[in-house]
């Protein structure tokens, strides 16, 4: 997922000015996917907004020793939101793959079933099943497709929960408003060095 | 996982450009401390290591983008998206096998013949991602990244 561009940043100008604008942006962009991520289906929109949180989280690291508190706050909350959609990005990535496969365990015990019958074969005795050189491993394989859907389930039951609680918390303002606060005191404080130093 | 470096010229009254160019600095020496041994599979921890702080200083590159002269931005930025790419897919079987292990180890000994083949694939993807990543580290060498990326700092502090 492409960046949104940050409009107005000035390389000559104070990392705290800067990183508010960046902040601004980022934290928008991450709002952006909510609606679409209420959808459990949605498998883009979640893999979006993790990767979302996880530039809201690198940006509020860089700018700590600037912006202090505020910033490794809204850094701690970010990257629990990004462990979480990587928990569940982890699911859906491991789902087709145990789907993939048992697929390709049961092509090949259809393969070595019907090679054991000969080219002549008329029709296959049940007992062939027994020579399905896979078969122990289909109920492992069951039972951990079982288990990934159900922890993606639960997983994605959390994040509903927990990103009700950072909108109900006013995350986004809350952080925005507590950022330009530290970022006008650095402001000040920077001023304030210059004049003495002059 | 290791901790972030301090990026300690970084001050309250810094402007964008001097972070830029402290950041890009610390990110760079972070990234290049975890090279060695990146390649053994027995040290997952080393590469996952490595894996997060090529995407901090992808991070820094894309933060303080407007900073850097643009043409070697674009083209340092694609090298450093090409080995975070590259560590990842060394790293995503590493996560899919311990994952697979912790379940594993709760099931009932018929159970596991089936988890057991699986890893066996993952292990595969893992050995062609470590061929993988050994070209690119190689390439890495090659091109001077480290320079490339102390160059771009250096620019971005005189500009």
């Amino acid at each position: 997922m492409k960046a949104r561009r940050v409009k107005g940043l000035d390389p000559d100008g104070s990392l705290a000015e800067n990183a508010l604008r960046i902040a601004h942006t980022r934290l928008e962009e991450l709002h952006s996917f909510a609606s679409a991520a209420r959808d459990p289906e949605n498998v883009t929109a979640l893999h979006d907004m993790r990767i979302a949180a996880k530039r809201v989280r690198y940006l509020l690291e860089l700018v700590e020793p600037c912006l202090g508190q505020p910033a490794k706050r809204g850094a701690k909350r970010a990257r629990a939101l990004q462990t979480l959609l990587g928990e569940i990005h982890d699911c859906d990535e491991m789902l087709p793959l145990v789907r993939a496969h048992v697929k390709r365990l049961r092509a090949e015990d259809a393969t070595a079933i019907r090679a054991g019958a000969g080219e002549r074969a008329t029709d296959l005795d049940p007992d062939a099943a027994r020579s399905a050189p896979n078969r122990t491993r289909y109920r492992g394989l069951e039972a951990l497709h079982a288990y990934l859907r159900a922890r993606r389930y639960v997983l994605y039951a959390r994040f509903v929960r927990e990103w009700a609680d950072l909108e109900r918390d006013g995350f986004r303002e809350a952080l925005e408003a507590d950022l330009a606060r530290a970022a006008g005191a650095t402001m000040k404080a920077g001023s304030e060095e210059g004049v003495r130093a002059s | 996982m290791a901790k972030a470096r301090a990026i300690s010229g970084v001050a309250p009254d810094s402007s964008f450009r001097e972070a830029a160019a402290d950041a890009v600095e610390v990110r760079t020496e972070e990234l290049f401390s975890f090279a060695e041994g990146v390649l053994d599979t027995g040290d997952v921890e080393r590469l996952h290591d490595m894996r997060v702080a090529s995407r901090r200083l992808r991070a820094v590159l894309e933060v303080f983008a407007p900073c850097f002269p643009k043409k070697e931005l674009r083209r340092t930025l694609r090298e450093v998206k090409a080995l975070a790419d590259d560590l990842g897919e060394r790293r995503d079987p590493d996560v899919a096998i311990a994952a697979l292990e912790r379940v594993g180890a709760g099931l009932a000994a018929p159970d596991r013949p089936g988890l057991d083949g699986l890893i066996a694939e993952l292990s595969e993807r893992q050995q062609s991602g470590n061929t993988l990543l050994a070209r690119r580290l190689e390439r890495v060498e090659e091109i001077d990244l480290r320079a490339r990326l102390l160059a771009l700092a250096a620019a971005t502090r005189t500009a």
